[in-house]
């Protein structure tokens, strides 16, 4: 009670005498103060991004600004203008896929979720970091992508398809800006339907906010899907909580696992 | 989708082939001296556990990143390794025993799995069921792109190490390994997984891992070979100095399963710019740098997205129905 009392009287004293407060040295208040911890680098200074990250957001179930409804939680959308722009034909194909989500949304197979889907579906992913590369390890099925940052270009073998595109990275200053080509048409961009073709060109811009936060933005383009190109921007959250790790979540194999080892599925 | 077809032919090719491909490569001529084919080494080299004098990581680490693969066979066959599937044997099947790799099972000293009978029974009745699988439970799962785990993904197709301070993770063409070298505990036991979960750390030229939480569902391979749920693994990977092989020694204990503990060993060797990409051990394409010395790369390793069915006795079940609900 009288230790209450004198920090009060203390903070009292310092508000009503701004005078005294003034002759408190600035340098011990920045100290009190817990510095910001510096971001991360690799040995070269770039930055480093290993760790363990997931999205908070509501951007898989509709990258687009929407109402609450049945399957998704409202969301302000986190496209950069609002809404994507869609040609007039594409749209319509859009209007489809939402209406077939609750059995078309290539996730409900577990299936790779493409490039940048990845990125903002909710669940963890796993960066290590090289001076040569980044390995992006996605806990949800059987993602695993590289990208390089050793000056090397997209494979001169074009249309491959890939679900996850081909990246291949570069810094710009603070900013590893990643160039993702040569996609399949099979993946969407998130629950309600929206999607891309097989020229779909991404590229992405990782920037560290703080130690423990990402600032995550891609543009998209993709002539005759797109009538120019668009962006997105969610931020990314190290996984902190204690003891966190990934726990593998090979989700397509939940149709047969009952079977193995030498079991009849009952 | 025409991608798609292709994509599902070749996987058919890689997988109901591995017989027939693997003859036709050893009938023909030998595209390099070390690895003509899937199944072409008969010795496992000895390799002792020491001191790693080659070259090391800024954390300290032996420096064994890059690709690798194993070198006597794939995983049609644990204990008889170069004689083929169930029902599909090779033509080095005819010869002497002593003229094939030896069993993978290098303790006991009779190469055979020490199953409790009941277990025997589980194994054997999958060996014969595998070439006309009428249940489910006969599909290879990794035929149906399940993770090949512990141990098969170490007999499969090559796969790619990278090792980063505090991880050493494995990129198999059907799954990847996290190993932790953090010393932080397992997950609660009650997690099962395809490939475990595993805690690491070096000893000189060992990188020593303990993995639990297995789920013992990708079997060994298309014998039937297995563990279940209550297996711990005790693995060893001992590099040699030169840092062109290393062994793998796994330690197998479940006592609902087996009658004692026993040991596997599989040999592996790696494979850098002096290869040639094989399309199976080394399954690469240049980087494209112009101007800078050559490198290879595996591009995006999927299977789930592109698998149809074939035959050749490892059935493929094609998926295209959702699996989960959230």
């Amino acid at each position: 009670m009288i230790r209450k009392t004198a920090i009060l009287l203390a903070a009292s004293t310092a508000l009503l005498m701004p005078a005294l407060a003034e002759a408190a040295p600035a340098k011990s208040a920045v100290a009190s103060a817990p510095a910001a911890p510096a971001i991360p680098r690799q040995a070269d200074g770039k930055p480093d991004f290993s760790g363990i990250w997931q999205v908070l957001g509501e951007a898989d179930y509709d990258l687009e600004p929407h109402a609450g409804r049945r399957d998704a939680p409202p969301g302000p959308g986190v496209v950069e203008g609002g809404v994507i722009p869609y040609t007039a034909e594409a749209h319509e194909r859009r209007k489809a896929n939402f209406a077939a989500r609750a059995k078309d949304d290539p996730r409900l197979k577990c299936w790779v979720l493409g490039v940048p889907r990845g990125v903002y579906y909710p669940a963890p992913f796993q960066i290590f970091q090289r001076a040569q590369d980044l390995t992006l390890v996605h806990q949800f099925g059987n993602q695993v992508r590289t990208i390089r940052t050793d000056g090397s270009d997209h494979p001169q073998e074009k249309h491959q398809e890939f679900w996850l595109g081909d990246s291949r990275g570069h810094w710009e200053g603070e900013t590893l800006v990643v160039d993702v080509a040569d996609f399949n048409e099979e993946t969407w961009l998130d629950r309600a339907g929206n999607f891309h073709g097989p020229d779909l060109h991404v590229v992405e811009r990782w920037t560290f906010l703080d130690a423990n936060t990402i600032n995550y933005r891609a543009t998209l383009d993709e002539p005759g899907v797109y009538s120019k190109p668009w962006t997105i921007e969610v931020l990314l959250h190290r996984r902190r909580d204690k003891g966190f790790q990934l726990i593998e979540d090979y989700c397509y194999a939940l149709e047969y696992d009952r079977f193995y080892p030498h079991k009849d599925g009952q | 989708m025409m991608n798609v077809r292709i994509l599902c032919a070749t996987t058919a090719l890689l997988l109901a082939g591995h017989a027939p491909v693997a003859s036709a490569q050893d009938a023909a001529p030998a595209p390099q001296p070390t690895a003509p084919g899937i199944r072409w080494q008969k010795e496992v080299p000895v390799i002792a556990s020491g001191e790693w004098t080659g070259a090391r990581l800024p954390d300290g680490q032996p420096d064994v990143g890059g690709f690798w693969s194993n070198t006597i066979s794939n995983h049609s066959n644990f204990t008889d390794p170069q004689a083929g599937p169930p029902g599909e044997p090779s033509a080095a099947a005819k010869l002497p025993r002593d003229q094939r790799a030896p069993s993978r099972v290098s303790d006991p000293a009779d190469g055979q799995i020490p199953y409790l009978p009941a277990a025997r029974a589980l194994q054997e009745d999958f060996a014969r069921n595998f070439p006309n699988p009428v249940k489910p439970r006969y599909i290879e799962p990794l035929a149906r792109c399940a993770p090949a785990g512990v141990p098969k993904s170490f007999m499969w197709h090559g796969y790619e190490v990278r090792q980063y301070p505090g991880h050493f993770v494995f990129l198999f063409d059907s799954g990847t390994r996290i190993i932790k070298l953090d010393g932080s505990p397992h997950l609660a036991p009650g997690i099962k997984l395809w490939n475990g979960d595993s805690r690491g750390h070096w000893e000189g030229n060992t990188l020593v891992v303990d993995t639990r939480n297995n789920n013992g569902k990708s079997l060994f391979g298309r014998y039937g070979d297995f563990m279940s749920e209550n297996a711990t693994v005790a693995e060893r990977f001992v590099f040699d100095a030169d840092g062109k092989r290393f062994n793998y020694i796994a330690t197998f204990t479940d006592p609902t399963v087996y009658s004692r503990p026993w040991t596997a060993t599989i040999p592996a060797r790696r494979y850098t710019v002096a290869d040639k990409p094989d399309g199976w051990h080394f399954d690469v394409k240049p980087v494209n740098a112009p101007g800078k010395p050559l490198q290879y790369e595996h591009y995006e390793r999927i299977c789930a997205e592109n698998n149809g069915p074939f035959g050749g006795g490892a059935v493929g079940v094609p998926s295209d129905e959702a699996v989960i609900d959230r």
